[in-house]
């Protein structure tokens, strides 16, 4: 983020074990924060495991200004599960706070006990987390608000915030349990407030604190499911696949408040092939998935694309190939999104950047997928997926809930043609109820009535009439399509990105600026068809041009340069885990020449090579 | 008299047909099944069903996947939507949720509803979506010229079992009732009216109804399923046959040498549609 | 490869310290473990004083920044209480339930300040300074010119009492037969330390022995200290500085022979096998004085952890009272000791 004197910028990382109710005290922390008016930017991981002892961790940045991603290191470390949390003791950063039990119930093996990792120069606190819970509620239950207590009265954090949110928090639950909580959080708190503060972890009031209330925190699948909701998505076909499951699963509480029909499919082919056949009779629908879901659906796009029936499909991509790294981040669904299935099935891809982002490009989707008659797919990836950040929802709701270009009217009385040749394009549409304009829709290649046909002269027509009218989504108004930040001009290094890899970039770009560094960064959130013209100007102000994303080979890198026919760089890292500021910004000091010299060596790397080193590191 | 001695004249025949409306369901394309394929019948049936039971063309939708049997959508003149190899019914399901009003009919081939869609109807019969379903069973590949289908019998000789077909044939009956589809029949190409009757009934009924149709392919198949074989081999169902017991159904279509035509097997309960309005009430909604 | 020994090193004070880095200079192989109570790596005591004079950041205490642990391969345990040994398993016991195994053992735990018992159901009301937490509490509870109550005044707390009328606040001193501790005086010298005390600016009470530490009055500062004599001394924080007892409670099924402290040979080997004691902690075996005596004072406790150090790898000394710890005034009636020079 741009510093500020007076900016808070903390980042607390909450670890246990699955049970442990690790995500849920992050969960509390995350509203009581926002509820004051902070930004916050949160991501959990979780167990692949449905059961036993699976790592949890919770990593939540708070912080007055804007930010864009979670920080590398964090400024505390809550262990509720040493053996989880012990690797992750490295993230905290110098003078940071380790919180954790010091009497555990069971014995442990020598070297098992946090305090004999944490850091030199990082503080330990130690405290009798389960005790103290069992004193405060009679269960060891909320070791988690405990733990959670005492790390908000040892940053100084406002309590009754606290108060308010595990009130709200567990409201559907027995009365009992929200007081029994509050206790614990109190003698968690309270015990903070004797303890000497060591270190320098320092909470300032909130830039904005009128803005807390407004302020939700949403993941990206949250903002999934408010944008269809707000564009008044009326069917939902779907079939459950980390990272997308959330989706279906929010949906199906909320659309039948509002009449909206939700059905849990056998498969995802026919999850996308319900949402297409929803979507011929004009309703607003859409299937949501991961990388082998769109695999499986990828011959019902090729349909859609075809027959030029909407349909909405959100990909929240996850590590492949095959089933993966199914808990693990990953870019690398982009070409199957762009590219995947038989012919030349152009189709329009949206990739956002930031929980925001998710929310305009969902709800936008179907006005994109009417507009031009084609499936939209909307790609994300498990770190925006599941990461929260605080967004302040629009006042008004920005989307059109009714097509913008209904439909046909029968012209004269000539023959009605679905597929009519039209200056734009797009052919006057009919759905099923309206009498007269009957026709048939098909995979086959069809003339403009929509009857087969393998005519050289009618494949031909029809293949532009596909490709151009997708053209014109490049003219859409109401939504980012690509974006440049930073310096403007002529720069030593810009940094072109896309998906959630974005909010790096703009720390490093950020970063690189405070070094002195002519640097910007331009996202681009239309994957397809691409902004190719914006994306040639920015390149052309750029020395050098970055492009950072989590797959092997660069796929996004190969899109642009492909398109471009110029050379980029390419920064690719598989590790399943989002990517690193410091390793952006190491590339960005090697591309201006402004290298640190431990990377000095390291200049003759081929891409191949570095995506390994990073692959590996 | 004997219906086939009566004197046909050819001005009379066609006044007659116009002046009963079923025609106005065809459309104006002309099938691209060979002569003498038992569609033919398809078509007539399907149409003179909609012509009796008075649904309007432009609120029924015909949905298909892929194969001869599903070119059916170009014929009939309702809206259509030819889909993909084997996704007829859910397509068909996605058409149905969006919207409750239209009448709503899945066709496909053997292939395309016992092999590669074959996941597929379980799943459609269990929630009862309110569709029709035909099957055109030719016991064939027909589009992609006469391989081996699920239905084929063993010892059928075709480009892709030239030294014999092995593997034992599907019984789509008898899979259809142990689905609990709520309304499953059987009629062949051979019988014009019954099908008729058939499809008719088969669309009244409120809930997921299955046709199998018997249909030669005059083209690929001269040994097996031919109008010779199966004039001689079809039977009517036992006039005291139970169509509420699903157990009686089972015996009769396990018979399969002697397949029997007519209702096997019938129930009324929830559709799909009915399950999204309660969900709807649940929730506190107002159904649309 | 043979595992490297494991040096366990309870305590890092000056002598726990001074024996870790020693241990690295003399066997870069070896595994060192230095545990200790505080949550801070080592820093010198005698400095907190230092806080009255707005040294306010721990960080500036360190004698080694905290990354040169890593670097001289020290493994900080902090916040690790040792509840037990047991030198038949060659073992600690912490607190937190974990058990770590030693080769040797080096107990350097120090002392803890001694409460008479007559005062020790009023801890509550009392500050200390034993630590850097606990120092800076004082800071916090004393207002501009407030007045410390100093019960005792061994020579710790005078050193803080001297910091502290020095920057403006006032002292109250109520002597106790641990005044000038671990200094032994008669009563000559200490009428006249205590004269010299007094014009320092100090407000000595020595005819009556503190009894009671009780809430302030309202309106009036924190704390009265009642004294035998039905005295009352009003102030913002009282102190208690009557010389340290040793901390051995977790030695006690160790298998060696305590005294008050750890006894010890004169090469600080105690009568366990592969368990050395150095520092505050101990107590040496004295060939002059036929006794097992203490040895406070910086420079004893420094040496006697690198000795032991040596001893442990492979050299064969004893140990020589660098000071034996005297007091004197000066031509200015300064109050002198050797256990204040660093
Ligand atoms: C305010 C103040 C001023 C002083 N001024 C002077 C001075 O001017 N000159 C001078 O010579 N001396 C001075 N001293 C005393 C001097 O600091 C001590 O003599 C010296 O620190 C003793 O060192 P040590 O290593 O033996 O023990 P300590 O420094 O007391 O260290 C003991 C260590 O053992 C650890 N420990 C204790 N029990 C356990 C346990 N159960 N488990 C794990 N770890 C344990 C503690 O956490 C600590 O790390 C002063 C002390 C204080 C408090
Ligand atoms: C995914 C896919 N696989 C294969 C095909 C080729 N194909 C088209 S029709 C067909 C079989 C059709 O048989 P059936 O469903 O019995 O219909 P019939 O032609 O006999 O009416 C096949 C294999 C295809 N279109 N799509
Ligand atoms: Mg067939």
């Amino acid at each position: 983020m741009k510093k500020n004197a007076n900016d808070t910028d903390i980042q607390i990382a909450i670890c246990g074990s699955a049970g442990d109710g690790t995500i849920a005290a992050g969960d509390i922390l995350k509203r009581a924060m926002s509820l004051q008016g902070y930004k916050v930017i949160a991501f959990d991981l979780y167990p692949a495991e449905i059961r036993g002892f699976g790592k949890c961790i919770s990593r939540i940045r708070i912080s007055s200004g804007q930010t864009y991603s979670l920080k590398p290191q964090s400024d505390a470390l809550v262990s509720l599960n040493d053996p989880h949390a012990i690797p992750h003791v490295v993230e905290v950063r110098d003078y940071g706070a380790v919180i954790y039990e010091d009497t555990p119930m069971a014995r442990i093996p020598e070297g098992g006990h946090i305090s004999a990792h944490v850091r030199p120069a990082q503080i330990p606190y130690g405290l009798g987390i389960r005790h103290i819970s069992e004193q405060a509620t009679g269960s060891a239950r909320s070791r988690n608000i405990v733990v959670l207590g005492y790390m908000a009265g040892l940053l100084g954090m406002t309590r009754d915030v606290f108060h308010q949110t595990i009130g709200e928090k567990f409201k559907t639950k027995a009365p009992a349990v929200a007081e029994q909580n509050l206790k614990a959080f109190d003698a968690g708190y309270d015990l903070a407030t004797r303890v000497f503060r060591l270190d320098t972890i320092e909470i300032k009031p909130p830039r904005h604190t009128k803005s807390g209330a407004d302020a939700v925190m949403m993941t990206g699948n949250g903002a999934v499911v408010r944008g269809f909701l707000d564009a008044g998505i009326d069917n939902y076909f779907g079939y459950p696949i980390t990272p997308a499951t959330s989706i279906m699963e929010r949906l199906t509480v909320e659309m039948p408040k509002t009449g909206g029909r939700v059905l849990q499919t056998e498969d995802e082919i026919s999850a996308i092939a319900a949402t297409i056949g929803a979507g011929y009779t004009g309703a607003r629908t859409a299937t949501a998935t991961s990388g082998p879901g769109l695999a499986l659906m990828a011959e019902m796009v090729g349909l859609g694309v075809m027959a030029e029936v909407p349909s909405v499909i959100v990909v929240s991509q996850r590590g492949g190939p095959s089933t993966g790294l199914p808990t693990k981040t990953e870019q690398s669904d982009l070409n199957m999104a762009v590219f995947g299935g038989a012919g030349d099935a152009q189709r329009i891809v949206l990739a956002p950047t930031n929980v925001e982002g998710c929310y305009k490009c969902a709800g936008k989707a179907f006005e994109i997928a009417e507009k031009f008659q084609t499936p939209v797919i909307v790609l994300l990836d498990l770190y925006l997926s599941n990461r929260y950040e605080t967004v302040i929802p629009p006042k008004r709701n920005p989307f059109l809930r009714k097509p913008e270009k209904k439909i046909a009217v029968r012209n004269g009385n000539g023959a009605y043609k679905r597929f009519a040749a039209t200056a734009d394009h797009v052919s006057p549409r009919s759905v099923p109820g309206e009498p007269g304009l009957m026709h048939t829709v098909t995979g086959l290649e069809h003339n403009e009535m929509g009857r087969p046909s393998d005519l050289p002269e009618v494949h031909l027509a029809m293949s532009h009439k596909r490709h151009k009218k997708l053209k014109g989504a490049l003219n859409l108004r109401g939504l980012t399509l690509c974006k440049r930040f930073g310096d403007e001009g002529e720069v030593d290094v810009g940094i072109l990105g896309w998906g959630s890899t974005f909010g790096e970039i703009l720390e490093a770009m950020y970063a690189a600026q405070s070094e002195g560094i002519r640097c910007s960064a331009m996202k681009v959130v239309m994957l397809s068809p691409l902004p190719i013209e914006q994306i040639a100007a920015f390149h052309d102000d750029c020395g050098e041009v970055l492009v950072p994303e989590l797959n092997y080979e660069g796929q996004f890198a190969g899109l642009v340069s492909g398109e471009l026919g110029r050379p980029v760089t390419r920064l690719s890292q598989v590790t399943g885990a989002p990517m690193r500021v410091e390793e952006i910004l190491n590339e960005v000091r090697r591309l201006s020449g402004k290298q640190s010299p431990a990377r000095k060596t390291k200049q003759q790397d081929t891409g191949d090579e570095r995506a390994l080193e990073a692959g590996l590191s | 008299m004997n219906e086939h001695l009566k004197p046909v004249y050819l001005e009379e025949k066609l006044d007659e047909i116009r002046a009963d409306g079923h025609q106005d369901y065809r459309s104006k394309a002309i099938p691209t099944w060979c002569p003498g394929c038992g569609y033919y019948s398809m078509t007539e049936g399907f149409t003179m069903a909609l012509n009796r039971l008075g649904i309007e063309p432009e609120n029924t939708v015909v949905v298909s996947g892929i194969g001869c049997a599903s070119r059916f959508p170009f014929f009939v003149n309702t809206y259509g939507f030819h889909t993909l190899h084997g996704r007829t019914l859910p397509v068909a399901t996605g058409i149905k949720q969006a919207n409750d009003a239209l009448t709503v009919v899945a066709v496909g081939g053997d292939g395309d509803a016992f092999a590669i869609g074959a996941g597929h109807i379980p799943h459609a019969a269990r929630r009862n979506v309110d569709i029709t379903y035909l099957v055109f069973d030719n016991g064939i590949y027909g589009l992609t010229k006469g391989q081996a289908s699920p239905t084929s019998a063993v010892g059928f000789k075709t480009p892709t079992t030239p030294y014999d077909n092995c593997d034992q044939p599907l019984n789509p009956l008898m899979m259809l009732l142990s689905y609990r589809a709520s309304w499953v029949g059987q009629a062949y190409a051979g019988r014009p009216h019954h099908l008729a009757d058939m499809i008719a009934e088969a669309m009244a009924h409120r809930g997921f109804s299955y046709l199998h149709i018997l249909s030669p392919c005059v083209t690929f198949d001269k040994t097996d399923m031919t109008y010779a074989n199966l004039d001689v081999g079809v039977r009517d169902l036992p006039g005291d046959h139970d169509r509420t017991d699903l157990l009686a159904a089972m015996a009769q279509v396990e018979a399969k040498e002697a397949p029997a035509l007519g209702v096997f097997f019938e129930e009324g309960r929830p559709t799909l549609g009915d399950a999204m309005i309660e969900t709807i009430r649940r929730a506190g909604g107002q159904a649309a | 490869m043979p595992t490297p020994r494991h040096h366990v090193i309870i305590g890092s004070g000056s002598a726990g310290f001074g024996a870790a880095t020693t241990l690295r200079a003399r066997d870069p192989d070896c595994r060192i473990s230095l545990v200790t109570l505080s949550s801070l790596p080592f820093y010198n005591r005698y400095d907190l004083p230092d806080i009255f004079r707005g040294r306010h950041d721990w960080r500036d205490l360190l004698p080694i920044m905290p990354a040169m642990y890593d670097e001289l391969g020290i493994t900080l345990r902090r916040n690790s209480r040792v509840v037990d040994v047991n030198g038949t398993a060659q073992s600690v016991e912490f607190a937190h339930r974990e058990t770590l195994h030693y080769d040797s053992l080096l107990v350097c735990a120090g002392g803890r300040g001694y409460l008479p018992e007559i005062l020790s159901d009023y801890r509550p009301l009392m500050h200390n300074f034993a630590s850097f937490e606990a120092a800076m509490e004082v800071h916090t509870a004393l207002p501009k010119g407030g007045t410390v109550i100093m019960l005792g005044g061994d020579m710790l707390g005078l050193d803080l009492a001297f910091t502290l009328l020095d920057t403006g606040y006032k002292v109250a001193l109520v002597t106790t037969p641990q005044t000038f501790w671990p200094h032994r005086v008669d009563d000559q010298l200490r009428g006249k330390l205590v004269a010299a005390l007094e014009a320092k600016g100090a407000r000595v009470h020595g005819d009556s022995a503190p009894v009671a530490v009780e809430e302030g009055l309202p309106g009036a500062p924190a704390r009265r200290v009642i004294l035998q004599d039905g005295t009352e001394i009003s102030g913002d924080v009282v102190m208690p500085f009557c010389g340290l007892v040793p901390a051995v409670e977790f030695m006690l099924s160790a298998g060696v022979d305590i005294e008050r402290g750890l006894l010890v040979r004169p090469d600080l080997r105690t009568t366990g096998e592969n368990i050395w004691a150095a520092g505050d902690v101990c107590q040496i075996w004295s060939d002059s004085d036929k006794e097992y005596r203490f040895y406070h004072g910086w420079r004893n406790v420094r040496e006697m952890g690198e000795l032991a150090a040596r001893n442990m790898t492979g050299s064969d000394e004893e140990f020589v009272a660098e000071d034996d710890g005297r007091i004197w005034l000066d031509k200015g009636s300064n109050i002198c000791s050797t256990f204040w020079e660093h």
